[in-house]
C-alpha cells in the first residue's frame, strides 16, 4: 500500500533561500495582537482617570502643540509627557520609551537637508512636537481600554454605529491576526527550500484571509440576530467624574492657559 | 504613505478633514441602503482585513520588504463606499491606537487612502473590464486599478506635503512645517511608487483577487453599472481640488509676488535673490538665473537620495511602520 | 408548541434538509445525532429562524414563523427571547467588549430597566462560575469559558427553548460535567432543552428523546433516547459511532 520512496530516506539538500518576509509578517502580528490584548486594570494612577477625559486632553494637547510655536511651552509639554510616563507601569513605559524614539530621530535626519540651508528653528520645533505627540498618543494607548476609548469617540459627535464597528474591528483583528498567523507558520513549514512562488503564497493567503472574514461576519450578524438585535446600538458617555478627575482636569487647564500666555506674549 | 501630525499645517488637517465629511455621509447612506443589517458586521470585518493587510509583509526583490494598502482590493471586493469605511476605520485604529499616521491629520490620509484611493481603484477597474472584457482584460484591469490607484493617493500626499512651505510661513519666510517643497516631495514619494510600491500593490491587488474569484467568486461586489456620466467627472474634479482652494483662499491664489516666491519652492539659500521662478505649477512665470535653477535641482536629487537612503536604512531595522514621504 | 411540516432546505443547489417532520412539545430533552454532515447545524438554524425553508411550513407556538413575519421587530425580537441559541463557535458568538456587556446585550435589546439587567447578568455570571471575569474581553477567554459566557448571554434572556450546536466540542471533562448538570437542572426548571452532539459520554440522563439524522439530510429514527443509544448496530450502520 505505501509507495516506495516513502519506505526510503531522501537524499535532500536544501538550496539556500531566505523566507524572512513570513518571519516578519508572524512578528508583527503577534507583536500587534499582544498590545491589543495587554492588561490595563491597574490600580494605578494614571489608569483610574476617567477615559474620556484622557481622551479629549490628549486631542486638546496634540491640537495645541501643532499650533504652538514657543519652545517654552513644548519644554513644559515635555516635563508634563516624562512625568506621565513615570506614573506608567514598567513595561509599558520601556515600550512607549523605544517606539517614541525611533521615528523622531528618522524625522530628524530627513530634516538635516532643510537646517542645512537655514531652516534650523522650524526643524527642531518640529523635531520636538513629534516627540511629545507620539508619547501621548502611545501614552492613551497604553493605560486605556480601548474599547473605553472608542467610546469617548461619541464625545466627538461620531454617530454610534461607528463606534460599534470600530470595536467590532479592534476584535476581528484579533481573530484573524491570530488566524493569520496560522497561515503564516503553516507557509513556514511548508517553505522548505526555494519558493519561487513567494507572491502567490502572500496573496493566497490575503485572499484566503478576505473569504473568512466575510464567512465570520455573516456568523456573527446570526449571532446578534438570535439575540434580538435588529440594527439600533446606543452608547452611554460615562462621566461620572472622581476626585482624581477634577486633579487631572486642573492640570489640563494649567496647561491650555499655559499655551495661551505664552503664544500671546511672544516668548521664545 | 501614512502621513504623521505636525507635518501639515492645523488648516491642512482642517480643510480636508472639512472635505471627507460629505464623502463619509454619502458613503454611510449609501451603505444603509445597500447592505441590510445582516451584513452590518461586515463592515467591521472589512476594516480589520484592511487593517491587517497593511501588516504583512511583502518580499521585494534584494531581500527587503514592503507593505500594501489594499484599499483597491477591499474596493473592487466590496465596492467603493464600504472601501471608504473600512479604509476610514482601519486607519483611525492605527492611529488612535497603535500611533501610526496623526490624530489631526486623520482627515488628510482618510482623503488620500480611504476616498481617493478606493474610488479610483473601482472607476478604472470597471472602466477597464468595459473596454477589455476578455479574462485577461479583467485581471489586467485589477493589476492597473491597484498599481494606479496607489500612485494617485503617494501623488496627492507628495502635493499635500510640498504645498506646506508655499503656504505656511513664518515671519522671516521659513516653512512652518513640512519643508520639502513640491520638487522635492513630488519625485521623493512617487518614484519608490512608481518603481516598486505601485507594482506591490498591484501584484497583491490582483493575487488576491483571483484567488477570491476561484474560490468564492459570490462575495464579490456586483455593483449597478451606471453610465459614468461626464457631470460625475467634473464633480469629481472640483471635489478633488476643493481642499486646495480652501487652503489658499488664505493667500490668495495666483496673486503671490515674485518676492513671495523667490524664498521657498523646496528649501532654497536664505541669501538668494530675485529672478528666480518656479515654472511648473504657474506656466506663465519665466525661467530665472539658470546657475541658480540648477544648484535647486541639485538640492533637490541631494533632498530626494537622503530620503531613499532612509528608506534603505528602515527596510533593514525590524520596523512595522511605514514612513515613505517624509 | 414546535411544529416542522416537510420542511426542505436547499442551499447553492445542493440539498441539506430532506423532507423533515418533526413535532417538539414544552419541556422536553432532545438530542439531535447524526455524522458530519447530515444537516443537524442546518436544523437547528432552521428552528432560530436563522435560515428559511425551501419547501414546507414551520411553526412556533401556533404562529407560522418565516421571514415574512419577522420583518416586524417586535415579532422578531419576541421570537428569539424565546428561543435561545449557543453556537458551535463561541468566537462569532460573543461580540461585545466585556464580558459583562456581553450578557447584557439581549436584555438591553429587550429594553429591561438597568436594575433589572443588572441583577440578570450577576446572577448567569454566578451560575456559570464565571464572576471574575466580569470586566475581560471575550477574546482574551478560553475555550471553556467564552463556552460558558455563550451560555450565559443566551440564559439572561430566559428562553422557554435552548438550542445547542454542539456545545461539548472543545471543553475540558470538569467542563463537560458542569454543562450535563446545568442542562439537566434547566430542564427540570421547564425549559426544553434541543442539543446536537456526538459525544455521548458525557450526556447519560440528560435527553429522553433522540432524532437520528442521515447522510442523505432525512430524519431515520425519532425515538427514545435509550433506545437508540443501545441499538449499537444502527448505530454503527448509519455513521454515528
Amino acid at each position: 500500500m505505501i509507495p516506495k520512496w516513502l519506505s526510503e530516506k531522501d537524499n535532500y539538500i536544501p538550496k539556500e533561500e531566505k523566507n524572512l518576509y513570513i518571519e516578519k509578517s508572524i512578528f508583527s502580528f503577534i507583536k500587534t495582537i499582544s498590545i491589543i490584548r495587554q492588561n490595563k486594570s491597574q490600580d494605578k494612577l494614571l489608569y483610574l482617570i476617567n477615559p474620556n477625559l484622557k481622551v479629549i486632553s490628549t486631542i486638546l494637547n496634540i491640537a495645541l502643540i501643532s499650533i504652538s510655536r514657543s519652545f517654552a511651552y513644548l519644554l513644559i509639554m515635555d516635563i508634563y509627557v516624562f512625568g506621565n510616563l513615570m506614573l506608567m507601569q514598567k513595561k509599558s513605559r520601556k515600550r512607549i520609551f523605544i517606539r517614541s524614539l525611533i521615528f523622531p530621530i528618522i524625522s530628524l535626519i530627513a530634516l538635516i537637508p532643510s537646517m542645512f540651508y537655514g531652516n534650523v528653528y522650524n526643524s527642531l520645533l518640529l523635531f520636538q512636537k513629534i516627540i511629545i505627540t507620539i508619547i501621548m498618543m502611545n501614552l492613551l494607548a497604553h493605560n486605556t481600554k480601548w474599547s473605553e476609548i472608542s467610546k469617548s469617540l461619541k464625545l466627538f459627535q461620531i454617530p454610534d454605529i461607528f463606534i460599534w464597528i470600530m470595536d467590532i474591528t479592534i476584535k476581528y483583528i484579533v481573530l484573524l491576526g491570530e488566524y493569520s498567523i496560522d497561515l503564516l507558520y503553516a507557509l513556514r513549514l511548508r517553505s522548505v527550500g526555494k519558493t519561487s512562488s513567494k507572491y502567490d503564497s502572500i496573496t493566497g493567503i490575503i485572499g484566503n484571509l478576505f473569504i473568512k472574514s466575510y464567512k465570520m461576519s455573516e456568523e456573527m450578524s446570526q449571532a446578534m440576530e438570535c439575540r434580538g438585535f435588529t440594527g439600533e446600538y446606543t452608547t452611554k458617555v460615562n462621566f461620572n467624574l472622581k476626585k482624581i478627575d477634577y486633579g487631572y482636569i486642573i492640570v489640563n487647564l494649567l496647561l491650555i492657559v499655559t499655551f495661551i500666555y505664552l503664544k500671546y506674549q511672544g516668548i521664545f | 504613505m501614512h502621513i504623521p501630525d505636525n507635518y501639515l499645517s492645523p488648516s491642512t488637517c482642517a480643510a480636508f478633514g472639512a472635505v471627507m465629511l460629505p464623502v463619509w455621509k454619502r458613503a454611510s447612506t449609501k451603505i444603509k441602503k445597500e447592505i441590510t443589517r445582516q451584513k452590518m458586521p461586515l463592515l467591521g470585518v472589512a476594516a480589520a482585513f484592511s487593517f491587517l493587510t497593511m501588516m504583512f509583509n511583502i518580499p521585494l526583490p534584494g531581500g527587503t520588504t514592503g507593505h500594501a494598502i489594499g484599499a483597491g482590493l477591499i474596493a473592487i471586493l466590496l465596492g467603493p463606499y464600504s472601501a471608504v469605511f473600512a479604509v476610514t476605520i482601519a486607519l483611525v485604529i492605527q492611529a488612535l491606537f497603535f500611533g501610526d499616521g496623526g490624530v489631526l491629520s486623520i482627515g488628510v490620509n482618510c482623503f488620500n487612502m480611504a476616498f481617493i484611493m478606493p474610488y479610483t481603484a473601482y472607476y478604472l477597474f470597471k472602466a477597464v473590464k468595459k473596454i477589455f472584457p476578455s479574462k485577461i482584460g479583467e485581471y489586467f484591469g485589477v493589476f492597473l486599478s491597484g498599481y494606479i490607484s496607489v500612485n494617485i493617493a503617494a501623488l496627492f500626499a507628495a502635493i499635500e506635503f510640498g504645498l506646506q512651505p508655499l503656504l505656511f510661513k513664518d515671519a522671516l519666510g521659513l516653512p512652518l512645517y513640512s519643508p520639502y517643497g513640491l520638487a522635492v516631495s513630488i519625485p521623493a514619494m512617487m518614484i519608490p511608487h512608481l518603481l516598486v510600491v505601485g507594482v506591490l500593490e498591484g501584484l497583491i491587488t490582483l493575487g488576491a483577487y483571483s484567488y477570491i474569484k476561484k474560490s468564492s467568486p459570490e462575495i464579490i461586489y456586483k455593483g449597478k453599472s451606471n453610465k459614468m456620466k461626464p457631470l460625475y467627472i467634473i464633480i469629481g474634479i472640483l471635489i478633488l481640488f476643493t481642499p486646495l482652494g480652501l487652503l489658499a483662499s488664505g493667500t490668495a491664489w495666483g496673486e503671490w509676488s515674485a518676492e513671495e516666491f523667490k524664498e521657498f519652492i523646496g528649501f532654497v539659500p536664505k541669501g538668494m535673490q530675485d529672478g528666480f521662478q518656479f515654472n511648473s505649477l504657474m506656466p506663465d512665470y519665466n525661467l530665472g538665473n539658470l546657475k541658480e535653477y540648477i544648484g535647486y535641482i541639485l538640492s533637490a536629487i541631494f533632498g530626494v537620495t537622503i530620503i531613499l537612503i532612509i528608506f534603505k536604512i528602515l527596510s533593514k531595522i525590524n520596523l512595522r511602520k511605514d514612513t515613505k514621504g517624509e | 408548541m414546535i411544529n416542522l411540516e416537510n420542511i426542505s432546505f436547499t442551499y447553492k443547489n445542493k440539498l441539506a434538509l430532506d423532507n423533515v417532520n418533526v413535532h417538539i412539545n414544552e419541556g422536553e430533552a432532545i438530542a439531535i445525532i447524526g455524522p458530519n454532515g447530515s444537516g443537524k447545524s442546518t436544523f437547528l438554524k432552521l428552528l432560530n429562524a436563522i435560515i428559511f425553508p425551501s419547501e414546507g411550513k414551520y411553526t412556533f407556538n401556533e404562529l407560522e414563523i418565516n421571514e415574512k413575519h419577522l420583518k416586524d421587530n417586535k415579532n422578531l425580537k419576541l421570537f428569539h427571547k424565546r428561543l435561545g441559541f449557543v453556537f458551535q463557535n463561541s468566537d462569532t458568538q460573543l461580540f461585545c467588549s466585556t464580558v459583562f456587556e456581553e450578557i447584557a446585550f439581549g436584555l438591553i435589546q429587550m429594553e429591561l430597566p438597568i436594575e433589572e439587567v443588572n441583577e440578570r447578568v450577576n446572577d448567569c455570571l454566578m451560575l456559570l462560575n464565571i464572576e471574575k471575569l466580569k470586566e475581560e474581553h471575550p477574546y482574551n477567554l478560553s475555550g471553556g469559558e467564552k463556552k460558558r459566557v455563550a451560555i450565559a448571554s443566551v440564559l439572561a434572556m430566559n428562553p422557554d427553548v435552548i438550542t445547542l450546536d454542539e456545545p461539548m466540542n472543545g471543553i475540558d471533562p470538569k467542563g463537560k460535567s458542569f454543562l450535563k448538570d446545568l442542562l439537566a437542572v434547566l430542564n427540570k426548571s421547564g425549559k426544553t432543552i434541543i442539543c446536537a452532539t456526538h459525544d455521548f459520554e458525557y450526556i447519560d440522563g440528560i435527553f429522553k428523546r433522540a432524532i437520528v439524522f442521515s447522510e442523505e439530510h432525512k430524519i431515520i429514527r425519532d425515538n427514545t433516547y435509550e433506545n437508540i443509544i443501545k441499538d449499537k448496530e444502527f448505530l454503527r450502520q448509519y455513521n454515528i459511532i
